[in-house]
């Protein structure tokens, strides 16, 4: 579904991301692991289309994206939500949807399916529909972004970091809620710092470190081979 | 009572044109951190149009709206002339290439038209008068009130009412997570600048009416306006730019009111006097923009 | 420090060149030209101390060089001429006439004054905001110039300052003022400037006042435009406020842009290179003026082409021709590199 090659990405002089490759399958759930500065969001970012690759080839689908726009990729099909957690603070709940289904903006009776079948999985923003999003808890935003990306009715989704800065309970109904749309089949790429809940449900993880990926398996090869410590601090 | 009427009609009539220019101004600011020096002369452009066809013997609303026309055009042409080569530059690179750009087409009039001011065609009844509650007004000051009431209205319902208009807004606060969502760069700028363009053409035919000659400086004083007007009301607030423009309007028709003769010709002085004040209570302007929306 | 003293010199050994070579050609034009060059290096190096270190661009500068020219007019105008050339003028100020270099001294000193008090607040606004309210205060100085007609003769030519500039004098201020740019842009405020200018937030977490240090460098630049106003002033010795407006701003900030607003050596560089393309232009335009057969006059074309090597300078070097290193680090750096391949 989604495959990345000899990815190179420079920023500046500094190389971020030095020649790595990995691929998913359809409906695979995998994940991308690694301390801060590994590399990760720059990966994503490059996949996105934010980020310009120096090298390497990304292929969704068939199609090479290497270079795409990141409004092409999502017209692709490839939806990212990025770690910053970038809702439209002054734009409503529902106007933040609506940008997130723009590339279906003239198919009205799907985008309202969807903004159902959204709503579903969010009971919380329906009820907060006619606020401003900048107002919402960072757990009710991180859920809105989702659910932005999820209006593009993307094939793959790109998550970076949805835990971070949340309390643990909120977490929680966040790894739920992946599992929840792994389950309807979407292809995910997961980018994380926690290890544990991460493995517990994704089906194949990658371990970055300083740009190069130094590890890979599937979740239970990870877990029993891999001495995670070692690469989170350096060791 | 007919000096009250007079007073308001005042401020309505020059604050709506302050506050369209302002917002003309600030709608490239907002998306695009660029402070456009060549604002001014959109209003040039739309000047020169109506001089240009004055012989044509096309209907005057005709010649209006090929001026607006054209200050579209051009709006969207100094972006891809000037701007887009520099945006990726530096927020001072492309001020500059503003500002050059400005200089470039006030010389180009200049140079193939003539420094001497240019009639304007206007229609009777921008010259005519009447009285309302004895206030005698020029009816142009009753046609910018209806106009801008017209052009604030249908900006408003664009940018809450429409998918184009609130890509735009998101776009102010974060480009590229707009453009992650697939909205297309290139649209929303040439968007705004075909607006900015489309409410210069505008403001332009006001603002000549009250003068009837265009010569190429024309552009400073209504940029000076929607400068002061946006650094009031806050860079980044499309209200803000409104709000800004007509208290603007209202700081400068006081002073037209109350200074005498000899301090009159120092209102411009005593305006940027307040305004500093005002900077100095709210540096940020009266008005916040929207957050930036960048957490990490 | 050591690349710094290497930059002064270079730059006053070209001063010192362009002043002997224009004054052993004996040409009368190349001897105004000269002047105008070193009175053009005073404004532009002046505005470079502020738009160099703190990165913001500044209309106003020229309106400060007016403030300068007026004051200085003021103060030297001989007090027999005084009832022609400023009829309004109050009658205290009738009997004043000082000599030229304390008027100099006080036109800095009134730019100064008046740049401390209206720009204090105008520091603290965000660089977009700052940026346009220096445009908006150029406006206003001119405005004030044009109407204050006690003080200035209103719109119309004040005339009547002594001669007292020539070419010598001329190119020693130049130099003076290069030497105190390169010392304010070394000095503390200066370096702290052009740090928080990378990192705003860094330098603020250690406790730097930005809007202050920024205050400091525009009151320096106002200062240095008034000494250059009076400066002007003296060598035209009749002009009107439309002199310090926006066909002369748009010439300053391309001579600096164009060279490189972070370096001295590029306000140095930009002013030589601009002045002889304006000069030539200015020669062209007269030329076709005179052959054309009453066709009209060709107006504007200098600006034209100024504009556009503007624009290209911004397309292709935002920085200038000398966007980051002074002349004499280039000259070190490159000595030891070669020094490297050697070895």
């Amino acid at each position: 579904m989604l495959d990345i090659r000899d990815l190179l990405v420079n920023y500046g002089t500094i190389r971020a991301v030095r020649g790595i490759g990995f691929n998913l399958a359809k409906g695979e759930l995998v994940s991308l692991l690694g301390a801060n500065g590994a590399g990760k969001s720059t990966t994503l970012k490059c996949i996105a289309g934010a980020l310009k690759a120096s090298g390497g080839s990304i292929t969704l689908d068939g199609t090479n994206i290497t270079s795409a726009s990141p409004e092409q990729v999502v017209r692709a099909g490839l939806a990212t939500v990025p770690e910053t957690r970038d809702v439209f603070p002054d734009l409503t709940v529902s106007e933040n949807l609506m940008l997130g289904a723009y590339i279906h903006r003239r198919d009205r009776a799907g985008n309202r399916d969807n903004l159902e079948r959204v709503h579903n999985l969010f009971p919380r923003l329906a009820e907060r529909e006619g606020q401003a999003a900048g107002t919402l808890s960072g757990g009710e935003q991180q859920m809105l972004v989702i659910a932005r990306a999820l209006m593009s009715r993307p094939s793959v989704l790109l998550l970076d970091e949805p835990s971070l800065g949340l309390a643990p309970a909120i977490v929680e109904r966040i790894f739920e809620m992946i599992e929840t749309l792994k389950r309807t089949g979407l292809t995910i790429l997961l980018v994380e710092q926690n290890v544990n809940q991460t493995l517990a449900v994704a089906d194949r993880a990658y371990i970055m470190r300083l740009g190069k990926i130094v590890a890979s398996g599937t979740a239970n090869e990870i877990r029993s081979t891999t001495d995670l410590s070692a690469h989170y601090l350096g060791g | 009572m007919g000096f009250a009427i007079q007073f308001v009609i005042d401020v309505l009539s020059l604050g709506g044109a302050y506050a369209l220019m302002a917002l003309g101004l600030v709608i490239i600011y907002g998306i695009l951190r660029l402070v456009n020096f060549a604002y001014g002369e959109l209003i040039m452009v739309a000047g020169y149009t109506m001089y240009l066809t004055s012989g044509s013997g096309l209907p005057w609303i005709m010649m209006a709206v090929f001026a607006v026309v054209m200050a579209v055009a051009f709006g969207i042409f100094t972006d891809y002339a000037a701007f887009r080569p520099v945006r990726a530059k530096s927020v001072t690179a492309v001020l500059i290439t503003s500002f050059a750009f400005s200089n470039l087409l006030q010389n180009a009039a200049l140079l193939f038209i003539s420094p001497r001011p240019r009639n304007v065609p206007l229609p009777e009844i921008f010259s005519q008068t009447v009285s309302i509650g004895g206030a005698i007004t020029p009816v142009r000051n009753l046609i910018t009130i209806a106009a801008s009431i017209v052009l604030l209205a249908a900006v408003a319902f664009l940018m809450r009412k429409t998918t184009l208009g609130i890509a735009m807004r998101a776009a102010a606060t974060n480009f590229t997570m707009a453009r992650m969502l697939g909205v297309p760069a290139n649209l929303i700028i040439s968007s705004a600048f075909a607006l900015s363009g489309f409410l210069a053409g505008v403001v332009g035919i006001l603002w000549i009416g009250r003068i009837g000659t265009v010569v190429p400086g024309i552009g400073l004083e209504p940029l000076l306006v929607a400068f002061i007007a946006t650094v009031i009301g806050g860079m980044r607030s499309l209200s803000g730019a409104v709000f800004g423009g007509f208290l603007l309007a209202l700081i400068d028709t006081t002073l037209n009111y109350t200074l005498s003769q000899d301090l009159l010709k120092f209102r411009d002085a005593f305006t940027f006097g307040l305004v500093i004040l005002i900077l100095l209570w709210r540096p940020e302007g009266l008005i916040r923009g929207p957050a930036s929306g960048q957490r990490t | 420090m050591k690349h710094s003293y290497l930059t002064a010199i270079i730059l006053l050994g070209v001063i010192l060149v362009i002043g002997i070579g224009s004054q052993m050609l004996g040409i009368r034009l190349y001897d105004r030209i000269a002047t105008n060059l070193m009175i053009s290096l005073v404004l532009v190096v002046g505005l470079q101390t502020f738009m160099g270190n703190s990165g913001l661009l500044s209309f106003a500068h020229i309106g400060f060089m007016g403030l300068g020219a007026y004051t200085s007019a003021v103060l030297t105008i001989p007090a027999q001429m005084k009832s022609m050339a400023l009829p309004d003028l109050y009658g205290f100020m009738k009997v004043v006439e000082i000599s030229p270099l304390f008027a100099m001294i006080a036109a800095g000193l009134v730019a100064a004054l008046v740049a401390a008090v209206v720009a204090y607040p105008l520091m603290r606004l965000s660089d977009a905001a700052a940026v346009i309210t220096s445009f908006a205060l150029l406006v206003v100085l001119y405005t004030i110039m044009n109407n204050w007609s006690a003080f200035t003769n209103g719109p119309r030519t004040l005339f009547g300052l002594p001669k007292t500039t020539d070419m010598p004098i001329a190119a020693v201020l130049a130099a003076v003022v290069v030497v105190v740019a390169l010392a304010f842009k070394e000095s503390r405020t200066g370096t702290l400037l052009r740090a928080s200018r990378e990192d705003e937030v860094a330098a603020a977490a250690l406790g730097t006042n930005i809007p202050h240090l920024r205050w400091r460098a525009f009151i320096l630049a106002a200062f240095i435009a008034g000494i250059g106003g009076a400066l002007w002033g003296h060598f035209i010795t009749s002009f009107a406020p439309k002199a310090f407006y926006l066909k002369e701003t748009f010439l300053i900030i391309t001579m600096l842009v164009i060279g490189g607003a972070n370096t001295v050596t590029g306000a140095v560089a930009g002013t030589i290179l601009v002045t002889v393309a304006y000069e030539g232009l200015r020669g062209t335009e007269g030329a076709l003026n005179a052959t054309s057969f009453g066709a009209g006059q060709v107006i504007g074309l200098t600006e034209i082409v100024l504009a556009l090597a503007m624009i290209a300078v911004m397309i292709l070097k935002p920085g200038g021709i000398f966007p980051n290193r002074e002349i004499g680090h280039i000259l070190i750096r490159a000595r030891r590199k070669k020094e490297i391949v050697a070895q």
